[in-house]
């Protein structure tokens, strides 16, 4: 009985994928479209994408301006977001500029960051960067202030200083939020990467597919949003995996999987 | 010896309005007694501990450790709270150990220090467990271990069995006076509970409310060591329980008449 229910929630999502395919791949042959093409042909198309070693060269720079814009992300926005919430002082300056950025679309910037730094990896960086940071700030920032002054009048009594309370306490007693927030930041990051690629069209794989969009190349187009898609589920499965792992000390627990791991 | 001279405290609870939490405190506190300080909730008696601990300014006054004034926490006096604050992310032995680590001890002794207290609250078995994994009782236990692990020359304890259940906190009230009783550290022990008080101190500071001001002291000169059971039938006993609860309803009347 029991091992039924976990092989069924195993299954799940594996399910639902095989019955969105086969919702498109009847949807594609009904309707008939050359601009909509079978699930089928979208999947043949994949391997040659992967086998082919310029599309593989554009992959590589998609993931390095993600990883370092991610990476850079987390490293200033995690201490930004813990002082703006252990201090009144740092969040009362900051408030109101990320208030500011918040609802802009980041992809919206793209145009004036490109007139500033061009159309190469820089620009793209930036704007992955900064599509990341606010999450993460934000989670930080509530993890930060949730931490109880108790547990931090405990850490001053042994003889801990601000700042060892701040990485020694704060960041520790906010970690299962700062991490649901990365985790928010490692998606943002996909689709930033993807639309700064859409308007700075030069190398990526958002490249590749509005390229193969102009040229009429469908089977292409849904074949990079299937690999994109993948690439999505696969970095949040890596991530929900190690976060499962550093945060298992922690009082929630999800019941319900909210990703493939 | 603490000394707590004319200490004064005002929160400002809203823009316009000021809540005087303590008015002219003055207060002694030898080496080596357990005190308690007793009263209503809202009287200031928190606040008080807090400003011994340095966790807290006072307004006006000053409080003073061996003739130093206190101006802010220290190892030499260690808290512990209703609400526990042990730190979730690290084991049992791990929260008992990291004072010790703090105070540059090496982790070897820290570690031996650290299971030796666990086994003396009573939590042999218990060294890999996380703080979510045990109830209030052993967490409060924790605590306790986690605070005498820096050796504080004082122990601030802030109503420390105030969230667990009848049961539960009989127990830990034993097991304190036992590990008491071995080094005799100055307690300064918040409660609300009468016979609590009564039970556990060498001297009750009664407190009363709005604003938070000593109402009465008053010395228990009961036989240490105390045996709960044996204390329960003892008329002295129930002497100053019942002295100490009529204290406050005097006190309750004549504030309500005000």
């Amino acid at each position: 009985m029991i091992l039924s229910e976990t092989l069924t929630k195993r299954a799940a999502p594996y399910l639902a994928c095989l019955g969105l395919l086969l919702v498109w791949q009847c949807a594609s042959l009904g309707l008939n479209n050359d601009s909509f093409p079978t699930a089928v042909e979208a999947i043949r198309a994949i391997p040659s994408i992967l086998g082919d070693k310029e599309s593989l060269i554009n992959f590589a720079a998609s993931l390095r301006r993600m990883a370092i814009g991610f990476g850079l992300a987390v490293v200033i926005s995690i201490p930004l977001g813990l002082m703006m919430g252990r201090s009144r002082a740092v969040a009362s300056f900051f408030n109101p500029l990320l208030m500011v950025i918040y609802p802009v679309p980041k992809a919206a910037l793209m145009p004036i960051i490109m007139l500033w730094l061009g159309v190469g990896d820089i620009a793209k960086t930036l704007v992955i960067f900064l599509g990341v940071s606010l999450p993460v700030i934000y989670h930080s920032f509530e993890g930060a202030k949730a931490v109880e002054e108790k547990m931090l009048w405990s850490g001053a009594a042994m003889g801990l200083s601000a700042p060892q309370r701040l990485r020694r306490i704060v960041l520790p007693a906010a970690l299962p939020e700062i991490l649901t927030g990365c985790r928010t930041g490692l998606v943002l990051a996909l689709i930033t990467m993807i639309t700064s690629e859409m308007i700075a069209r030069q190398s990526g794989a958002g490249n590749i597919l509005f390229n193969a969009l102009d040229m009429g190349q469908y089977d292409t187009v849904f074949a990079m949003i299937i690999i994109i898609g993948a690439m999505g589920i696969g970095f949040d499965a890596l991530f929900e995996r190690m976060r499962a792992r550093l945060v298992r000390w922690s009082e929630q627990q999800l019941d319900i999987p909210l990703s493939f791991s | 010896m603490i000394e707590i001279d004319h200490v004064w405290k005002v929160f400002q609870t809203s823009a316009r309005q000021d809540h005087l939490a303590l008015s002219d405190i003055s207060l002694a506190i030898e080496d080596g007694a357990f005190v308690s300080i007793l009263g209503p909730s809202g009287c200031g008696k928190s606040t008080l501990l807090y400003i011994v601990g340095g966790f807290v300014q006072p307004s006006r006054g000053s409080a003073r450790m061996k003739g130093k004034a206190i101006t802010g926490p220290g190892p030499d006096r260690g808290p512990v709270f209703q609400e526990f604050a042990l730190f979730p992310w690290k084991s049992v032995l791990g929260n008992v150990m990291y004072g010790p680590r703090q105070q540059g001890m090496k982790y070897a002794d820290a570690e031996a220090q650290s299971r030796a207290l666990i086994e003396m609250v009573g939590l042999k078995g218990f060294e890999d467990f996380y703080p979510k994994e045990l109830s209030g009782g052993m967490k409060q236990r924790v605590a306790l271990a986690r605070t005498l692990a820096y050796h504080p020359e004082v122990l601030l304890m802030d109503e420390p069995f105030g969230a667990l259940d009848a049961h539960t906190r009989t127990r830990l009230q034993n097991d304190l006076l036992n590990i008491w009783e071995r080094d005799r550290k100055t307690v300064l022990f918040v409660t609300h509970s009468v016979e609590e008080a009564v039970f556990l101190s060498d001297k009750v500071v009664m407190m009363s409310r709005s604003p938070g001001r000593i109402r009465q002291i008053v010395d228990i000169d009961l036989p240490r060591p105390r045996r709960r059971t044996e204390l329960l039938l003892d008329p002295r006993y129930q002497r100053y329980v019942v002295d100490i609860e009529r204290l406050f309803d005097d006190g309750s009347e004549a504030e309500l008449e005000r």
